[in-house]
Formats: C-alpha cells, structure tokens, sequence
C-alpha cells in the first residue's frame, strides 16, 4: 500500500505558519522543507513539528537542495540528512526533485530543469540509488516547474518522467500546478501529459499558486491557488484518487482565512474531507 | 561515447548552463534567451528575498519596494555565496545607513569574514562603538548599551 494512502489534504509547514497548521482540525498529513531540518548533534526538529509526528500525523521530508539531477554524483552528507529527517520525523516516506541545483562549484539557488536525454536519465537513476540506498523509507520524484527547455530533447516529457522512475522504483510526487505551468508556458496540452504518465505510481499530488509576470506563468507559492490549477486538479482526480494532497506557501503568508480557502478548494476539488 | 563522456560531457554544459544564469557567462547555443533571461531574473528575486530574510535592515535601508531590484542589479552575475555572505558583500560594497549601520556592525562584531571564504565565529571578549550604542559580544551573543 502507498505510504500516504487516505491522508486526504495536508500542508507545507513552514515555521512561520506554525501556530494555523497546528489548529487544523482534521489535519494528518505535512510537509517540511529537509534542508531547514537540524542536522543530526546541531539541535531537535522544531517543537510543533514533534508535536505533531506524536499526534499521529505524517511529516514528509522534502528536499529541495540534493541535486538529484546533477551529472556529478550527489554529496553524501546530504543524503545522509535526508535520512536524518526521515528517522527523527518518523516519516513513511521522503520526497525530492527531478532537477539540479548546482555544477561545478557554482550554486544555482533554486531548481534548474536537466535535459530530457537518456544521458539524464542515467545520472539520474544513479543518484536516486545512491540516495535510497542509505533510506529506511520510499522516496518520491517530483518533476519541476521550468521556464526553459534544453535546446537538443530526445524524449518527450512523459517518456522522461516514465523512463526516471522505470529505472529507479521511486514513487512520483505530481505538482499540478507544475504541470499546468509548464504546459502554459510552452503552449502544450496538460491533459495530454496526464493522459501518458504512471499515475499508479503517485505518492502525493502538491498544489500551489503562481502568477503572470513579463509573459511567462510562474509557479511562486506566494500567490492563491489560481481557479485554472483547481480546474486541472479536478482533471486528474477524475483520471486517478491521488492518496494525498498538499498545499505549498512559501511566503507571503495570508491571513489564516485565505489560507483556509485554498486549502477547502483543494478538499472539494480532490472529493477528500474539509481539513480546516 | 562511453557512459563516462556522456555524464561528463552532461555535466559541462549543467556548469555552462548555470554560469549562463548566475555568473555571468554566456548564454549557451540553442537556449532560448528570453526564457532564460526570465529564469535568471526569477533566481535574482528570491536571492534577494533570501537576503533580505537574513539582513532585514539592510533591506529596508535602501527605500521601500526598492530591495530586490537594488541587490538584483548588484548579485547579477555574482555566484550565490548563500544569504549571510551575499547580504554582508553587498553591505560591504554600499555601506548602510540608519538602522542596517547597527545590524551590519551586529555581524561584524559576532563572526570574522574575509569575504571570500564562509565567515567564522569570533571567540572572547569584543566591543564596538556604533552610532553612540556600545556592542558587547560576551559568550557569542550581542549586548547593547546605549547612553
């Protein structure tokens, strides 16, 4: 059975949302950012998030800093983290990027797209062994948001998504609102992407908000879930009953009330219960 | 090619690619340069929003709603050091006024920094002089006095 089967809907806790995610009545199932998890002797995960792993809820590791799309092979320290979080946090299951955040030295500082290539695919499927083999839990790949495609593509889309987790046996964590960013951006069909990729294969659905800026649709976390991403969130759940999903703010945080409305849209979009 | 110069020949053009977006070289052949001239520019504004987390004064000292466009037009070009150094750079490089004077001082007198390497503690007894506050670093920790 998939790790988070039945969680319904859940929410990226950032500590300075803390004290709303903490009184969410039917709550059973978060997010926190791997990397802003204390390192193993450097001090406990922040007293809420304990509270609520004791509380029976689920707190998924998501890693945004692995580079687990980078040709150079993956720095064991951070996987090492990662299986940190994963043990402290009693988490049924850890997440990561298709993407890479750095090469040869230079930080990007956020999550670059890697070419649909085959050569991908196998620095890839290397990196994930190396990471799940110091894991005690599953781990799923998220395929990103990216403004640019690499120039020379030799698969589609889905073909590389397939391919990733054929030869890895991780679980996909399906952000819809990447894919309606990206299909947004290149002028393509997000219906025709669904229609061709594993859907079995998802842990967890991530929902976030983005805005239009200079031509392009970008996918910030800042903004409200826009109707366009519930309409396409709908879409899927019509195509499959993802076992969870999240919603993810990263900043400008709202009132408590809009908040709740994301997070209701989310629940009546997906047919899961009303957390808030 | 072997499996070997495929992942290497992957990993130059990732090293040209994030070169082209975060230190200033050259666009790489067949990128499309509006949509990565925007990723660039979105990788600038949350640096800066990272900064601006990190030096909330230093911030807030350059005028309302003008951060992410001042550090973006300094850090463009310039690899990410991660938020401290990339914040204490740029300070370094305007020095600050009003509140961001204490708040650069505060860091000064808490951590040495060459600025090129990652900035260390320093250890003992300091003391500084600040806009008429007296800064007491005792035990790693910041203590003011003002007259």
């Amino acid at each position: 059975m998939t790790p988070l089967a039945g969680r319904g809907v859940g929410i990226g806790w950032r500590p300075e949302i803390a004290g709303f995610v903490a009184q969410l009545p039917g709550l059973r199932f978060v997010e926190v950012v791997a990397e802003s998890v204390p390192h193993r002797g450097h001090g406990e995960p922040h007293p809420a998030l304990a509270e609520l792993a004791g509380a029976g809820v689920a707190v998924v590791p998501h890693g945004v800093k692995l580079s687990l799309g980078g040709a150079e092979p993956v720095d064991p320290h951070r996987v090492e983290h990662l299986a940190h979080c994963a043990r402290v946090l009693r988490a049924p299951l850890v997440s990561e990027h298709i993407a890479y955040v750095r090469a040869g030295g230079l930080e990007a500082g956020h999550l670059l797209p890697v070419p649909r290539s085959r050569a991908a695919v196998a620095a890839i499927a290397a990196n994930v062994a190396r990471t799940t083999a110091e894991l005690d839990v599953p781990l799923a790949l998220e395929p990103i948001a990216a403004l640019f495609d690499w120039p020379d593509d030799e698969l589609t889309e889905a073909q590389f998504l397939t391919e990733v987790l054929d030869r890895t046996d991780a679980l996909l964590l399906l952000d819809i609102a990447n894919v309606y960013a990206n299909a947004r951006n290149r002028g393509t069909d997000p219906l025709a992407l669904l229609a061709e990729l594993p859907l079995d294969r998802v842990a967890y659905v991530h929902v976030a908000g983005g805005s239009e800026r200079g031509g392009h649709y970008h996918d910030t976390h800042t903004d409200p879930v826009p109707v366009e991403v519930l309409e396409l969130l709908r879409e899927l759940c019509d195509r499959t009953r993802p076992p969870a999903l999240l919603l993810e703010r990263d900043g400008d945080y709202p009132p408590a009330a809009a908040l709740r409305a994301d997070l209701d849209a989310i629940s009546h979009a997906s047919g899961y219960p009303v957390i808030t | 090619m072997t499996a070997e110069g495929w992942r290497d020949e992957l990993a130059r053009r990732q090293e040209e690619l994030v070169r082209a977006l975060v230190g200033g070289g050259a666009l790489p052949g067949g990128f499309n340069p509006r949509d990565v001239g925007a990723t660039r520019d979105a990788l600038l504004r949350k640096r800066a929003g990272e900064v601006a987390r990190v030096w909330p004064r230093l911030a807030t000292s350059v005028g309302p709603g003008r951060w992410a466009a001042e550090f973006g037009a300094w850090a463009a070009g310039r690899p990410p050091q991660g938020s401290l150094r990339d914040g204490w750079d740029y300070a370094r490089a305007h020095p600050p006024t009003g509140a961001a004077v204490l708040e650069l001082a505060e860091r000064e007198l808490l951590w040495s920094y060459d600025s090129s390497s990652a900035p260390r503690p320093r250890r003992g007894l300091g003391l500084r002089r600040v806009d008429g506050v007296f800064l007491v670093r005792f035990r790693g920790r910041i203590h003011r006095w003002s007259r």
